[in-house]
């Protein structure tokens, strides 16, 4: 599986600014591919998360091309686009996302049912949160975890349907250091399993798993 | 087993207080709507039974009997009476032109003692000259001819044995040889007999010194006329007639006997729109507010899903499904509560308001509760708009980076 970006770029509107709209993402390429574990790292506002959410389909960029194995992912209806997502992509975004009315394990097997009238697949996600240190607290309700607990089982949820693609946004952030290692550990496991991953982080530590480490400044990529 | 289809009930359960105060809003509109409906259609309803079992388009009395019976009341909340006026009277009536015919009727009241059964009206009828009492009687199932000591019930009035179906007046006792539906009025509590048992349970009274007319004259003696006016004839003008023509008595027409019902039901018609829409507009503005209020609250687990791959169809499909479930589900709940209300207290209600109360048959009553549900459904329509508005306007990469 390989996700592209070409020349992808995007601008926001600034409202009562002497210019109308500001680059938070200045035009760029990106190539992920499976088996490869990439970390963008940069400090807050340099437009890593937009980049992540282009690449996610879930932010139209305002040039460029986003193609999943060839398929340009914006050239899609909704419905193709997200059951795309659905299918390839597994995305760890920044804040809580939590359902809070289901429970932990609930919670995880989400992307699951979906689309598929088929039972969910409650052992692999039991195992997922088992691996993330989640075991005892998947009966609970969300409101019962912290901030941490809550990011790692935002790692088990992208991480349940096995997708092709992964795109973690700060996935270890206000992890304590064995938890850090614990979800970097994870993620490198599935890009050796065969996943595309993408890690955007402002840490350091996710340097040390990944195959290539890119920066990015000002919304400008570097290598 | 989790799936989508579930999620919405899940969610609703998952923001209690909110799906609760929603339910509230929806019931209360949906009581308001029903219970005015029903309210308004029953004593519409008792009006037009008590109009058709009343037959006549006069009702004659004597003059005197000004203190103990009140014609525009009468139909409402009549405390059982009797008077009397000579039978002469029947044949001057019959005499005036546009009169078709004339029946009369002998009334008693039976006591509030250990003779009696209950203290009741009892009516007598003439069955060679009557056209208001008898068309009815086809339809209380009995076969039997009423002779003597023989009585047709109204339908409130019980008698002590089922079994035997004997009620007791003045130690008498009278076979119950049917029963009529109800008419919301008086009628329901009037016991009809024939003149020669109303001539019997007198005697009997009489007898047991209860009775207060001394020179009462079984034989010639009457205590109304109903009268039904020849096509073409008005009502109002034959009456006028009889007052002017035969002395001493009071000549009101069926007309004016409804106009107490007639009023009380517009009262009540305006009394229950008032209060639907004192409901209905809050209660919709309100369980839309609190709806969109959750939804809002909410709008970063829609970003969340969407984010896990759903398309805005199954969004759309968990809102809609949420607005339809609370406001159908509070509806449902209104529709039930003033309906086992108003067919508990119905009755007294309408007696504190002097109109009459008949509850429409069971379809009737279903398809009012259908047209109850509609404001449920409106507030589930503008709910389900509400939020669809709020989740297309959610920008989920924007949401997903928030509170990080």
């Amino acid at each position: 599986m390989k996700l592209t970006a070409s020349g992808i770029k995007k601008d926001f509107p600034r409202a009562g600014k002497t210019s109308n709209f500001f680059t938070a993402v200045q035009p760029l390429d990106i190539e992920l591919s499976s088996g490869r574990l990439t970390v963008v790292s940069g400090r807050s506002g340099s437009g890593k998360s937009t980049l992540l959410n282009m690449l996610a389909g879930l932010l139209t960029p305002s040039a460029g091309s986003v193609c999943l194995d060839g398929t340009d992912i914006y050239a899609l209806s909704d419905g193709a686009l997200s059951r795309l997502r659905n299918a390839s992509l597994g995305l760890i975004p920044q804040g809580n996302t939590a359902l809070n009315s289901l429970s932990v394990l609930e919670n995880t097997l989400l992307p699951s049912v979906l689309y598929s009238k088929c039972a969910p697949p409650y052992e692999t996600a039991a195992s997922l949160l088992g691996q993330l240190g989640l075991g005892s607290v998947k009966d609970e309700k969300p409101s019962a975890l912290s901030g941490g607990e809550l990011r790692r089982m935002s790692v088990a949820r992208a991480l349940l349907t096995r997708p092709g693609v992964i795109l973690a946004d700060e996935p270890t952030a206000g992890l304590d250091d064995e938890n850090t290692l614990l979800v970097l550990s994870l993620l490198r496991r599935y890009a050796d399993d065969g996943a595309c991953v993408l890690i955007v982080t402002h840490e350091d530590e996710a340097g040390r798993f990944a195959d290539e480490q890119l920066t990015m400044n000002g919304g400008m990529l570097s290598r | 087993m989790l799936s989508v289809r579930k999620l919405p009930l899940r969610n609703l359960r998952g923001y209690a207080s909110r799906s609760a105060a929603i339910i509230l809003f929806a019931a209360l509109t949906s009581a308001a709507v029903f219970g005015g409906l029903l309210l308004t259609g029953a004593v519409r309803g008792g009006l037009e039974t008590v109009r058709a079992r009343l037959g006549a388009d006069i009702m004659v009395t004597p003059e005197s009997a000004k203190n103990e019976f009140d014609a525009q009341t009468a139909l409402i909340k009549a405390e059982p009476g009797y008077f009397y006026m000579d039978s002469d009277v029947l044949e001057q009536i019959r005499s005036i032109e546009g009169v078709a015919a004339a029946s009369p009727q002998l009334f008693l009241a039976s006591a509030k003692a250990g003779c009696c059964s209950a203290r009741l009206q009892l009516i007598a009828f003439d069955p060679a000259t009557d056209f208001t009492v008898q068309p009815w009687i086809a339809d209380t199932g009995t076969t039997r001819e009423m002779g003597l000591m023989d009585v047709i019930i109204g339908s409130s009035v019980s008698w002590p044995s089922a079994d035997n179906a004997v009620i007791r007046f003045y130690d008498s006792e009278c076979s119950v040889i049917g029963q009529f539906a109800p008419t919301g009025s008086a009628l329901d509590s009037a016991v009809y007999m024939n003149f020669d048992t109303c001539r019997a349970l007198i005697d009997a009274c009489r007898s047991m010194g209860l009775f207060k007319y001394a020179d009462f004259d079984g034989d010639r003696s009457v205590s109304s006329v109903l009268v039904r006016v020849k096509e073409g004839y008005d009502a109002e003008s034959v009456a006028s007639e009889i007052r002017a023509r035969i002395g001493g008595v009071s000549a009101v027409t069926a007309a004016g006997m409804l106009s107490g019902i007639a009023d009380g039901l517009r009262h009540v018609s305006s009394a229950v729109k008032a209060l639907m829409l004192a409901f209905w507009l809050p209660g919709l503005f309100m369980a839309v507010l609190f709806f969109a209020f959750m939804i809002n609250e909410r709008k970063k687990e829609f970003a969340a899903l969407r984010a896990m791959g759903a398309d805005r169809r199954i969004l759309s499909r968990i809102a809609v499904t949420e607005a339809l479930a609370a406001n159908l589900a509070g509806g449902l709940i209104g529709i039930i509560v003033s309906g086992v209300l108003l067919c508990a207290f119905g009755g007294l209600i309408a007696g504190r308001m002097n109109v009459t109360f008949v509850l429409p048959p069971l379809g009737k009553m279903l398809l009012t509760a259908l047209a109850a549900l509609l404001p449920a459904v409106l507030a589930a329509a503008c709910s389900s708009l509400a939020a669809l508005g709020i989740i297309s306007r959610t920008d989920a990469a924007l949401l997903l980076k928030e509170g990080e």
